[in-house]
């Protein structure tokens, strides 16, 4: 069901209108918040498959049946969606640094406002979003803790890579959901601006797969368990970036979600006017590349890559390991 | 004056992009008292920058003299990409840089740059000024503003920088990513001065400050100085519950009717609110108290909740 959560005035036309979509009516709920940032397609893509999916199971059409609720906000920064841009350029606020809002004030803490209330008593929540600016993410769960909730969650989300961040802003969704004990976690893929079927798919299965493994939906099929992904959880400190040392246009030659060696080449930065390759930019370190430079042109000292590696066993440190 | 690139950054197309401070020092083995100032940490906000302008022109005479005691550093333009496009954020990256400071997640340039700045600042200063314009928005008579936390240790400095007043707020999660408030807590008496509107110089309240920083330096014993020749006003205090705060109830165009700085009587009319489509008044905005209208909507276009007024009270609001 569509239902109008927020209507706020314009100067010109029509009022901007706050929708939720919902499901079901008992049992514990699951929000999905999607659209924080107008460019972040991924999730807003990703929402609307789910809200589409979701209908055809209400309608019965599916091979599911619903057992929990599930409520969805597919776009949360209607103005900068609007705007094609990452913020609205008239407040040149980030909607998430506006939580928990205020249904008083102006148009982004009004927003957040509603989405803080109506997610109140959710039991879980997942936050959608793509890389920062100029990046591209593999897909890959973040979150703030890493309790037994946590790590279940994300076991039944069959999302390989989780990330366990040292902190995020107070006045973020993703802080505020975990002050409040809602079992929270982001699920990060693809840059802004773009979309990227194959990455909403895995994402896409992973959510309907959770929603099983948590007895929100049903499977009318007599479909032996499917294995769970073992996940793989690093800490902030298993974290190497990697800078350019110089600027210039960033060709790339790996892809994100990769595993890469330490010393194999990751790209080269090439000087604008003269062709010339300026630096060569290697791994620093084996593991998982959760996250690549997507648009070209750098400046000396920015990130290009994060790779994600795995501490070793204690075992590997014994005298007589090989 | 010695100027000094405390980061440099190269750039894909140009020259680089160079964050200055500059250094006015007593030749003395150990200055009493090292004072920093900054502006320019949004793109828009120009009258730190002339302000620094006037500064850095009073301290070169002042070193001349040998009248300092001290040590000055200023810091005019500390965001150059957003200064050069005239934005509050820094283009490339559509960071508020004054949203970065004291955080640890994913590095990132504007991160990098934040910390730089912080560092530099904390090994060089006893006293910071950080200096800002309001937004493209609001104007806002000259007004120091503090956190009730660090209130003890601010005003009794804030009073020595001539502004009309001195606004002591409570706290919100969302300064702790900010410049002042990572000096703050440093232990770095810090004072953010918020004066005029974004993209445009008001001279008299640029002038107003530089005679309160010279004052403060003065006061401070960085400089010798004589007695400023015009007075050092005496500002307004006011504490959370005397600030009445007018939101527009509707969304369209403000057409002011009043004027910052000018004291206002219970339920005077600040201006209309009208529907610029449909051609009728939407509201009548008329100030709550009767008080000192310290801030007010500049920019016409106003949507529901925004702030369209600010009043210093004399009673509770």
């Amino acid at each position: 069901m569509k239902e109008k959560v927020l209507s706020i005035p314009t100067a010109f036309g029509a009022p901007l209108e706050l929708y939720k979509n919902s499901w079901g009516k008992d049992g514990e709920t699951l929000a999905i918040v999607s659209g924080l940032q107008g460019d972040h397609l991924n999730g807003m893509y990703l929402s609307s498959r789910l809200a589409l999916f979701l209908d055809s199971v209400v309608e019965g059409i599916a091979n599911y049946t619903l057992k929990g609720r599930v409520i969805s906000f597919p776009v949360v920064n209607l103005n900068a969606v609007q705007s094609g841009s990452k913020l609205w350029p008239y407040d040149d606020m980030d909607m998430d640094l506006a939580f928990p809002g205020n249904p008083n004030g102006e148009t982004s803490e009004a927003l957040a406002s509603a989405i803080y209330t109506h997610t109140a008593d959710s039991y879980w929540s997942l936050i959608l979003q793509s890389a920062p600016p100029h990046y591209e993410d593999a897909p890959h769960i973040q979150t703030l803790k890493l309790d037994g909730r946590i790590k279940k969650l994300c076991r039944d989300l069959q999302i390989e890579t989780v990330l366990k961040l040292n902190a995020t802003p107070k006045v973020g969704l993703f802080h505020q959901m975990h002050a409040r004990d809602i079992v929270t976690v982001t699920l990060s893929a693809g840059s802004p601006r773009t979309l990227n079927i194959q990455q909403c798919d895995t994402l896409f299965q992973g959510i309907v797969n959770f929603m099983v493994a948590e007895k929100i939906l049903k499977d009318k099929r007599k479909l032996p368990h499917a294995e769970n992904t073992n996940s793989k959880f690093y800490e902030a400190s298993d974290e190497v970036s990697i800078s350019a040392s110089t600027a210039g246009m960033f060709l790339k030659e790996v892809r994100v979600g990769t595993t890469v060696q330490s010393g194999q080449k990751i790209g080269e930065i090439r000087d604008l006017y003269s062709g010339k390759r300026l630096e060569e930019i290697t791994a620093t370190a084996d593991g998982f590349l959760v996250t690549l430079r997507q648009y070209p042109i750098v400046y000396e000292k920015e990130p290009i890559a994060t790779i994600l590696t795995q501490k070793k066993s204690w075992r590997e440190y014994l005298p007589w390991s090989t | 004056m010695l100027s000094r690139c405390i980061l440099s950054v190269k750039t894909p197309v140009g020259p680089p992009i160079e964050v200055i401070r500059h250094t006015f020092s007593a030749p003395l083995p150990k200055p009493a008292q090292r004072v920093s100032l900054v502006a320019g940490l949004h793109g828009d906000e120009l009258e730190g920058l002339y302000i620094c302008h006037r500064l850095i022109e009073t301290l070169k005479k002042l070193e001349e003299q040998d009248a300092l005691k001290g040590e000055v550093h200023i810091y005019p333009a500390v965001n150059p990409q957003a200064l050069e496009t005239g934005t509050r954020l820094w283009p490339f990256f559509s960071v508020d840089i004054n949203r970065t400071f004291g955080q640890t997640h994913t590095p990132s340039l504007p991160g990098e740059t934040s910390k730089i700045l912080l560092e530099d600042l904390k090994s060089n200063s006893d006293l910071v000024v950080d200096i800002h314009s309001s937004n493209l928005h609001l104007m806002e008579l000259p007004q120091i503003r503090i956190i009730k936390n660090f209130e003890k240790k601010l005003v009794p400095l804030a009073k020595f920088c001539n502004v009309d007043l001195i606004w002591v707020h409570p706290h919100a999660e969302i300064f702790e990513s900010t410049l002042g408030y990572n000096l703050n807590q440093a232990k770095i008496p810090t004072l953010v001065i918020e004066t005029g509107i974004c993209l445009r110089i008001n001279k008299n309240y640029c002038e107003q400050i530089v005679l309160g920083i010279l004052n403060l330096l003065r006061q401070t014993g960085t400089i010798y100085s004589s007695e400023p020749e015009e007075e050092i006003r005496e500002p307004k205090m006011v504490q959370p519950e005397y600030v009445a705060m007018v939101q527009a109830g509707n969304a369209g165009l403000f057409i002011k009717q009043a004027e910052v700085g000018q004291m206002v009587t219970e339920g005077e009319k600040i201006g209309d609110l009208i529907d610029p489509v449909g051609g009728q008044v939407l509201e009548e905005i008329r100030s709550p108290r009767s008080g000192l209208l310290f801030t007010l909507r500049e920019h016409p276009l106003t949507s529901k909740g925004a702030p369209v007024a600010r009043i210093a009270t004399e009673e509770p609001a």
